[in-house]
């Protein structure tokens, strides 16, 4: 007989692969709930934020010209040059249309009463805006915006100042009349952060306010309307070749769609959407845990094929399939689960946002995070399923094999790292590193940064370590401890028995716990430093725009109050010059450092050291010693930035003066001592020539700041009130908001947790039916099964909640302490319910998924076996 | 044509080494029905695992129509059984999510089998299940079950059929009917037959009856089988 020849053959076709993988799926279907929950969950976190932040791109570009109420925008800090205004005017020529608005923070008060408030202050003219609605109630007084007697406000304003329309208000020098209330302003950005109501002139009004004086902080917009023909985008180019240099202009065409409002928002979601892909993250330990728990059930079926003819090839086939249908439908309702969550954001991020948010039905986003989804199941269910290849078949004849080890790495419980370098080991490494590999790369696509990316991983996998280790460090401690309660005995004996799925429970929660309470630590310490923790000596008020001619009378009105008051000369300056180079002829674009070269610097000239400032480098000027040379203390670490040392030299531009002025000291500044602090110091003498404006500081007692604000603004009507206590309260209120946000998309780890652990509590529901059946013929009363489950359940709860909060508590510390050099503080209330929420949690979740094997008859589960 | 040559078989157990098959001789020439019989422990489903290549020997070889399973991958091997050995367990090993067709067409599916379904169920007439092809193998008697195995055994016309106690878990009416049903269907296919079991009864159907002892022959009868 001739001898038979093995070779590979081509096996069952897709059809046949598809229909066993289906055969294999629909009587384990509720199975695989979990498996679909968790990448659902962790998807529709992705699709959620993703969509989210393309509908806000969309809506942006789409109302990019009615939010600049423009074509071209040319913004400046102080009023154009005789040239620039030249050159502006050289366009009319070419058939476009111009029109000015100047914008700046100022005093309003009611004339009656004395009231007074900080208003955001814009002043137009004829023509804005070019694009975009400005409507006001009632209608018709929009038509009086460029009356010089007349004034638009905001509602809020009217209600501040107890005033109404067609009264009278305060603004500087002079009084206007309110026409109306100003419901829709095209351009206003700042939606997250503003200082005041809005107050809104016309230029001429502005004129007759007095409050734009020499070295007023004030924001110049030239708003610029193009004839059809002349690209935008081409003349924001032709303008920014003449401009920048000689002004320090930004310009912008519409079509850049507010470059600064999509950086920042693009910021924020992207880091939004980190704690949606931790959800997703976890989400894939959920569906390890799934296929493992499936593998282990279908021991008999995978031998009983192999003996039937399946190669381990074409097994891993069938089950492959098997993962990429359930990872398409889990991704598929994230996709849906992602479109409902996009319909929260936009209310809980209205504060946040200048516009109305249209919902996105973008393809991208959604295909994006179903892919992600997709790859993200299959990549955690790879290793599980890579165990098909070491099933015996010969377990139909042998049940000595251990039912554990195939789905467990091969050789029972002995980890991976610690095995003897033989064949099958080393593909098993390989597949290792190829799952870690893909899903660090998979991590990365969807981040989109290298750096964020690098940074995310590092912290994930450290998270992820601590975590898995302190969880089996417990576990370990638990062998040790020998209770004589049966209850405690039992219910800590399930956290370590064979198959007992404690550990990866432990992780999954444990990340859901760190997400959560380390967003709600670094929230709280945030708000502890603006609301409770302000130095003791820090001043209630910043009074800006004291001119030359009035800070001798500022410095009588406060002496006559026995107020001590600190009067701080300022100018505003860009860096023209570092040594030789100048910043114009540096290439920016991207750099990390190019905020220092670019930023307007406000500056002081200072004869000592001010307080809570250290030389660090090089020495201070002498008191009184006018250096023949202008010299400059630069903060230490804009120095670094700007590449300057003791000895180099700057060269600023103080509104339109060149000065060069050598490098003699760096600093170390105190920035949470909220005081004036500044980046660069001229020596005496130095900018004798420059027009400075002060800032004063003054301490004034709470129940004294209403009447003091009164007060100054009725005997300086420029000069500008800002009270440090409301400023605080406006930025935490924009960081409560971004908390709501934070806080929903931890939720979504949290859930994902959760959900994790009901899942690895339902593998072992098996064994659970059997031991309280048999705890139930021995006498144990339903009440005892309870007790031994719930010890177990709060153990793990308990564990999970204590390593996570712990490790929320280093990474807030790490956060606080290293990035934003704030003061850390446990927390402790937090961190305490942290650990209370998770043990409550999971005794829940755990319950759930057991609650039926109360119930159980003993005789019927015996039976069956 | 089986050939198994000084086959051994040891195991580690308790920390010591057990010898399951000691250094096993054995010739099947095709077509041959073989009965192994023996105490329990004395290796007999050692023996047939071996032959099936479920399991690799501490020592010796197996040859099955020519193929040396030594030099067999574990992937090879599994496409070998697929194509020259039927196999019939004691506890059936039916898959459970699978209904009784299905559990028929699993083999012919995994050899490529264009026409399985019609095959299952030429298969299913021929085991007298034709009417429970839609049954999963709960809801099937132990004699069905075991019935619904043979004809996945056969289904790919295997030269080669082991069994391992296919009664083992029948009552006797039901064994007698499964045996009837193994046995008609071998002679009708020609199949070389290597059955085990502890029914001295069953074994005296068998051309040939190998009585094994402590993982060795004790006993190699030429019979004259049963009618």
């Amino acid at each position: 007989m001739t001898p038979m020849v093995i070779t590979r053959r081509n096996g069952p076709g897709i059809r046949v692969l598809l229909a066993m993988a289906w055969r294999e799926t629909r009587g384990s279907f509720r199975h695989f709930l979990f498996f679909l929950a968790c990448i659902a969950l962790g998807v529709g976190a992705l699709v959620g934020v993703t969509g989210f932040s393309a509908g806000l791109e969309q809506t942006i570009r789409k109302e990019a010209r009615a939010l600049m109420a423009g074509d071209v925008e040319v913004r400046t800090n102080r009023p154009l040059s005789e040239a620039g205004e030249e050159r502006l005017e050289s366009l009319r020529a070419r058939g476009v249309r111009r029109t000015a608005v100047s914008e700046l923070v100022a005093m309003a008060s009611n004339p009656k009463t004395g009231d007074t408030q900080l208003v955001e202050l814009k002043a137009v003219e004829e023509g804005y805006p070019f694009y975009g609605l400005l409507a006001t109630e009632p209608v018709g007084a929009v038509g009086t915006l460029n009356d010089p007697s007349t004034a638009l406000v905001e509602q809020g304003l009217l209600v501040r100042l107890g005033l109404h329309v067609s009264d009278r208000i305060k603004v500087g020098r002079t009084e206007l009349t309110i026409t109306g209330v100003l419901t829709k302003e095209p351009d206003r950005i700042a939606g997250a952060f503003s200082l005041g109501p809005r107050l809104l002139i016309s230029q001429r009004a502005l004129a007759a306010t007095a409050l734009v004086q020499p070295g007023s902080r004030v924001r110049y917009r030239a708003l610029l309307q193009l004839p059809a023909g002349l690209s935008a985008t081409d003349l924001a180019g032709e303008l920014k070749k003449s401009f920048v240099a000689a002004d320090g202009a930004e310009v912008n065409a519409y079509d850049d769609a507010q470059p600064r409002l999509r950086r920042f928002l693009s910021n924020l979601t992207t880091y939004v959407g980190l704690i949606g892909l931790i959800a997703l993250l976890v989400g894939g330990i959920g569906v390890a845990n799934s296929v493992q728990a499936f593998m282990r059930e279908r021991l008999d079926t995978l031998a009983i094929l192999k003996c039937v003819g399946a190669d381990s090839r074409t097994l891993l086939k069938i089950y492959l399939l098997q993962t990429l249908l359930l990872g398409a439908l889990g991704s598929l309702a994230g996709v849906l689960l992602g479109l409902a969550l996009q319909g929260l954001l936009p209310d809980l991020m209205s504060g946040l946002l200048p516009v109305r948010v249209e919902r996105s039905y973008a393809l991208m986003p959604m295909a994006r995070g179903a892919a992600m989804g997709f790859l993200t199941a299959l990549l955690f269910a790879l290793w599980p399923l890579l165990g098909i290849r070491r099933v015996p078949p010969a377990r139909l004849f042998r049940r000595e094999v251990s039912e554990e080890a195939p789905m467990t790495g091969g050789d029972g419980r002995v980890p991976l790292w610690k095995r003897s370098g033989n064949r099958s080991d080393r593909s098993q490494w390989i597949s290792a590193l190829f799952i870690i590999t893909a899903l660090a790369a998979l991590l990365l696509w969807q981040i989109g940064s290298l750096r964020i990316g690098a940074v995310f991983l590092g912290v994930l996998t450290l998270s992820l370590l601590v975590l898995g280790g302190s969880a089996r460090a417990v576990m370990a401690l638990v062998r040790r401890i020998a209770p004589r309660s049966l209850v405690l005995k039992q219910g800590l004996a399930n956290l370590y028995r064979p198959g007992s799925q404690a550990a990866t429970a432990i992780l999954s929660v444990g990340v859901g716990v760190t997400v959560i309470v380390a967003v709600v630590v670094i929230e709280a310490s945030l708000m502890r430093q603006i609301h409770d923790n302000l130095p003791t000596e820090a001043p209630s008020f910043f009074f800006i725009d004291i001119q030359r001619d009035q800070q001798e009378a500022f410095k009588r009105f406060f002496a006559g109050r026995h107020l001590p008051v600190e009067l701080t000369p300022i100018a505003r300056a860009r860096v023209q010059a570092v040594g030789d180079q100048t910043v114009s002829a540096m290439k920016l674009d991207g750099q990390p450092d190019a905020w220092y070269f670019q930023r307007e610097y406000v500056v002081t000239v200072q004869s000592s050291l001010p307080k809570g400032n250290q030389i660090v480098a090089g020495s201070w000027w002498g008191a009184g010693a006018a250096s023949s040379t202008p010299l400059v203390s630069v903060e230490q670490e804009a120095a670094g930035h700007l590449g300057v040392t003791v000895g180099s030299t700057l060269t600023f531009d103080l509104q339109g003066r060149l000065v060069t002025a050598t490098v003699a000291s760096l600093r170390e500044v105190d920035w949470g001592s909220l005081t004036t602090n500044f980046f660069v110091i001229f020596s005496p003498g130095a900018l004798d020539e420059t027009a400075m404006t002060a800032i004063a500081t003054v301490r004034v007692p709470p129940s004294e700041d209403l009447a003091m604000q009164r007060a100054v603004v009725a005997a300086f009507p420029n000069v500008t009130a800002i009270n440090i206590r409301h400023v605080l309260d406006a930025i935490g209120a924009v960081l409560t908001r971004l908390g709501q946000v934070v806080r929903l998309m931890a939720f979504f780890t949290v859930g994902t947790g959760l959900l994790v652990l009901a899942g690895a509590i339902a593998t072992s529901r098996y064994r659970r039916l059997r031991e309280a059946v048999i705890l139930k013929t021995l006498g144990a009363t339903r009440g005892v099964i309870i007790r031994i489950f719930a010890v177990e359940y709060g153990c793990l709860g308990a564990t999970a909640g204590v390593i996570g909060s712990a490790l929320a508590s280093l990474l807030a510390f790490v956060l606080l302490h290293f990035f934003l050099e704030l003061p850390w503080s446990a927390e402790l209330v937090r961190l305490s319910a942290g650990v209370f929420g998770a043990t409550l949690l999971t005794i829940l979740t755990g319950f759930l998924a057991t609650y039926r094997i109360l119930g159980q008859k003993p005789l019927a589960v015996l039976r069956q076996e | 044509m089986i050939k198994v040559r000084k086959l051994s078989m040891r195991l580690t157990g308790g920390g010591r080494m057990v010898t399951i098959l000691d250094a096993i001789d054995l010739d099947v020439p095709p077509g041959q029905f073989v009965a192994v019989i023996g105490p329990s422990g004395s290796g007999k489903s050692t023996l047939l695992g071996l032959i099936a290549g479920l399991d690799r020997p501490t020592s010796g070889s197996v040859e099955l129509n020519g193929i040396n399973l030594n030099g067999l991958s574990e992937d090879e091997l599994a496409v070998m059984r697929g194509r020259v050995v039927g196999i019939v367990f004691q506890a059936y090993h039916l898959i459970p999510t699978l209904t009784a067709l299905e559990n028929v067409m699993v083999p012919l599916e995994l050899t490529g089998d264009r026409d399985a379904e019609a095959r299952g169920r030429e298969w299913l007439k021929a085991v007298g299940l034709d009417e429970r092809a839609r049954h999963y193998p709960a809801q099937l008697s132990g004699g069905e079950q075991q019935r619904v195995a043979i004809a996945r055994a056969f289904a790919c016309r295997p030269p080669i059929l082991l069994a391992d106690e296919p009664t083992g878990n029948l009552d006797q009416t039901t064994g007698r009917l499964v045996i009837d049903l193994l046995m008609r269907i071998r002679k009708e296919q020609g199949t070389t037959m290597v059955l085990v079991t502890h029914d001295a009864d069953l074994a005296s159907w068998a051309d040939r009856v190998i009585t094994l002892v402590d993982g060795r022959i004790a006993r190699d009868q030429q019979g004259t089988p049963a009618p």
